[in-house]
């Protein structure tokens, strides 16, 4: 077991790596009732073609990553795992992302038996052709749930109006028709390429002793007998620089449109610090763009084409990387038009250091916030540690971030031959 | 010494309540100001905290304002509107970082206080009244807000049957109040409310954080200098019987999801001796994934991806509500009213009772984590005239026997099913 300090966030993390191939974290968070663990995999949406190294290359439905995950919770003595968990005063749950899975609990109590839950439910699979059936209804009414959110359908119509061929371009849930296609057998295909404990990651934040949280999952781990797995390669089709819509429709009943806007980049390779840096200089740019304090957003707000769920984010991996800007409005078309007449004068003048400043105390201090929260804390390290970044160097980053950085970056990233428009209005 | 951690003064009308602590790296701060939701008032009520937010005497315009707060390392600001029991609830919430982890040049609690108070007592205002110009917007940004409820079909149909359950009641009222009033209500109009408000709401003040009773109480006399005697008291709401017979409204939208929605009355509210018993009974019901509703409309039919209950112990009802293929309205009314049936007529397993009591107790527990939630606790007790500590709570709920359950779910009264479906094809 290591341990490494973080002196000015006043925390501890304790880290150990198994024979089998497991990461397991530690931050024990004094004063604290309660633990959260996430046990996650590198696995998620993207992941649909794949090989591990010596065996046969193979492509899956659309959709199965998180079918997979609500398949978990079943187990071959019957019991079902939401009640195992409730019996222990532990509140469970999972999600599945684009290139994750997470089976997390939170309790604060028996938290040794909720842990050893945790591990064996995940590490037991139990898929039947008549538990894989009667999914497909619990998830056939959860894509129709999301159909009807329009929330949702303007984000997603945004990813597929800039993505030709990358997978990110499909639903995490996948379709009514592609999960038909889902069988138990490739399911487990799936589960025994990606839960090899090589390929996962274990967090637990909260007031707990490492040592003794390290050594249960050591003897819990050495019970399973895992074989050593080669390599996972995955496949993604080339994805073209240009988006594949520049403007995309969806009919919706809503109260007025809904808007997203994005520039699509060329995935550049970057990993681990570098492009860790390269996502908190560009939200921080976005920042101080758009963000509410803005002459910009003010502007948009008094000329009632933007109100107050108007936001904007940046996704950034070695792979696929976009921003997303939008909200509910009036007239996208005009939206877009003075957005980019707006943002074309700020590109010309970059922002003052003043405005620099203040802006990144925001981000500091946001940061700092983050650190109240046990889930935020496990999710974000997690997703940082797969991609090989540190979310407690986040602080560190920040203070080396200079205003050029940040005026290069605007210049670069608004490049409007890259911009894509999702828009959900109303039949 | 108290049991709930606060500690309690009171200046200018104002209750304060303050948790001295180190446990978190920021001060959290959350103000209460409620009135009785009435009908005349609510409109104008709802718009006040958005106009507050948009400018005071020293930044009178918004974008100093939110200046402001960013230069407090991007404090938290943020407001909220909405029901609870017979009151109209406005909450102004401020989270600001502890100033052990930055270097700041002034207190970073002190400065919130001051800005907090000075966002809620000294607006900017121009000829005696609001500015227009944030009134129109401001108005203008309400109206969307109510026509956006459509937009969210789960929250849409969750507030349409309780408008229809409580048709003859001021609850009925959307908490943004009436769409066609907005129009009539001008910068004077909504500030003679707001001087209303700010005289008569009952308003409760909590900071949790590494500070103290006495150095709050200062701040506060200085930062919000209002003209208020004596606090006013929440009056908890007298919870009504269900309509004699179940009423059944169908609404047509083109949704692919149907929306089923149930609204229940129970006489058990937050004081209640009952309430820990329709606590368990709730979760038993509808609170978890473990619950009656989650293992037979989904785990077993296969006929929701959600389905759950709710229990609002400030108004004394609960509701049902799960997303459903158009279809199976009829299968799917009856599941839930089955389940329902078998928690009224006792038929609960002792394993349901076990989990259910040890996710509760879980809940409680982890509320300690957040000092949002522990604000939250302190206030509903406060709200109900009714003091009941976390422990006093655990206590209750580990002793809950199944007859007190099924005494607790017995009085439940059905009231009103809501069923939002797609449209037909003409």
């Amino acid at each position: 077991m290591e341990s490494i300090r973080y002196d000015r966030l006043q925390e501890t993390l304790y880290h150990e790596k198994l024979d089998n191939g497991l990461e397991i974290y530690v931050l024990p968070k004094e004063g604290f009732q309660k633990t959260y663990a996430t046990f996650a995999t590198r696995y998620g949406s993207v992941d649909n073609h794949f090989q591990v190294e010596g065996q046969e290359e193979i492509q899956v439905p659309d959709g199965i990553a998180h079918f997979l995950e609500h398949k978990m919770f079943e187990e071959p003595d019957g019991v079902d795992v939401f009640s195992k968990f409730s019996a222990k005063g532990a509140s469970a749950n999972a999600f599945t992302s684009f290139d994750q899975t997470v089976y997390l609990f939170s309790a604060t109590e028996q938290i040794e038996d909720n842990l050893n839950t945790l591990l064996d439910y995940v590490q037991n699979p139990y898929f039947t052709k008549e538990n894989v059936d009667k999914e497909k209804g619990i998830i056939g009414q959860e894509i129709q749930m999301y159909n009807d959110n329009p929330d949702w359908r303007v984000y997603y119509g945004l990813i597929e109006a800039m993505y030709q061929k990358h997978p990110v371009r499909i639903d995490i849930a996948g379709t009514i028709e592609s999960i038909s296609e889902i069988t138990k057998d490739t399911l487990y295909s799936c589960y025994n390429t990606f839960y090899h404990p090589s390929n996962m990651m274990l967090f637990v934040v909260g007031g707990v002793n490492p040592e003794q949280v390290i050594e249960q999952v050591r003897r819990n781990q050495a019970a399973k007998n895992y074989e050593p797995q080669g390599q996972i390669n995955r496949y993604f089709e080339q994805e073209p620089a240009a988006v594949g819509e520049k403007w995309k429709e969806i009919k919706l009943p809503v109260s007025q449109p809904k808007f997203l806007m994005g520039f699509k980049e060329t995935a550049d390779g970057l990993t681990g610090e570098a492009l860790q840096r390269k996502n908190l200089v560009t939200k921080l740019m976005l920042d101080l763009l758009l963000g509410n304090s803005t002459a910009l957003y003010q502007q948009l707000y008094d000329e009632d084409l933007i109100s107050d769920d108007f936001g904007y984010d940046y996704t950034g991996t070695s792979e696929y990387a976009y921003s997303m800007i939008g909200g509910d409005t009036r007239d996208p078309k005009l939206l877009v038009q003075r957005l980019q007449e707006e943002i074309g004068k700020i590109v010309e003048t970059g922002f003052s250091q003043e405005a620099f400043d203040r802006s990144l105390r925001k981000r500091i201090g946001n940061y700092l916030r983050l650190l109240n929260s046990p889930e935020s804390i496990a999710h974000e390290f997690t997703r940082n540690r797969f991609k090989d970044s540190d979310f407690f160097a986040i602080l560190l980053i920040y203070e080396s971030l200079t205003l050029e950085d940040v005026n290069q970056r605007l210049r670069d990233h608004m490049n409007w031959d890259q911009l894509a428009v999702s828009v959900v209005v109303s039949p | 010494m108290n049991t709930t951690g606060f500690e309690r003064g009171e200046i200018n009308g104002i209750r304060v309540h303050v948790m001295p602590t180190t446990r978190f790296k920021t001060f959290a701060v959350s103000l209460y100001m409620g009135v009785p939701l009435a009908e005349d008032t609510v409109t104008p009520t709802a718009l006040i905290p958005f106009i507050l937010r948009r400018g005071t005497e020293t930044y009178p315009e918004t974008t100093s304002f939110r200046e402001a707060l960013e230069n407090m390392y991007g404090a938290g600001f943020g407001f909220d509107v909405y029901k609870k029991g017979d009151y109209q609830m406005v909450q102004l919430r401020m989270d600001t970082i502890n100033d052990s982890f930055v270097a700041s040049d002034e207190p970073l609690l002190s400065r919130s206080l001051a800005f907090l108070g000075e966002t809620v007592t000294r607006p900017v205002l121009e000829n005696n009244r609001f500015r227009d110009k944030y009134v129109q917007a401001e108005r203008e940004n309400v109206r969307k807000r109510m026509e956006a409820v459509i937009d969210d079909k789960i929250r849409y149909a969750a507030e349409r049957c309780i408008q229809e359950m409580c048709k003859d009641e001021p609850y009925r009222l959307s908490a943004l109040g009436k769409m066609d009033v907005l129009d009539q209500l001008d910068g004077a109009s909504i500030y003679e409310q707001y001087q209303q408000w700010l005289s008569n709401s009952s308003m409760d003040l909590y900071i949790v954080g590494d500070t103290t009773l006495d150095e709050v109480m200062q701040l506060v006399s200085r930062h919000f200098q209002v003209n208020r005697s004596a606090p006013v008291m929440y009056t908890p709401a007298v919870p009504r019987p269900a309509a004699p017979e179940v009423r059944q409204v169908v609404e047509e939208m083109a949704v692919s999801q149907g929306k089923l929605n149930m609204g229940l009355r129970t006489p058990i509210t937050y004081s209640d001796e009952r309430y820990a018993a329709a606590l368990v009974a709730n979760g038993v019901l509808g609170g978890f994934p473990h619950s009656k509703l989650f293992m037979n409309v989904r785990e077993k039919e296969s006929l929701a991806y959600y389905v759950g209950s709710r229990f609002d112990p400030y108004k004394g009802i609960t509701t049902i509500q799960s997303g459903i293929e158009l279809q199976n309205f009829d299968k799917a009314l009856e599941i839930i009213r089955q389940q329902l049936d078998n928690l009224q007529a006792g038929d609960i397993s002792e394993s349901e009772i076990s989990q259910t009591k040890a996710l509760i107790r879980n809940d409680l527990l982890e509320s300690r984590d957040s000092a949002y939630q522990m604000i939250a606790y302190d206030f509903n007790g406060l709200f109900s005239d009714k003091e009941r500590s976390v422990d006093e709570l655990l206590t209750a709920i580990e002793h809950i026997t199944a007859d007190e359950i099924q005494a607790a779910s017995s009085v439940l009264q059905l009231d009103t099913i809501y069923f939002l479906t797609g449209q037909k094809e003409a």
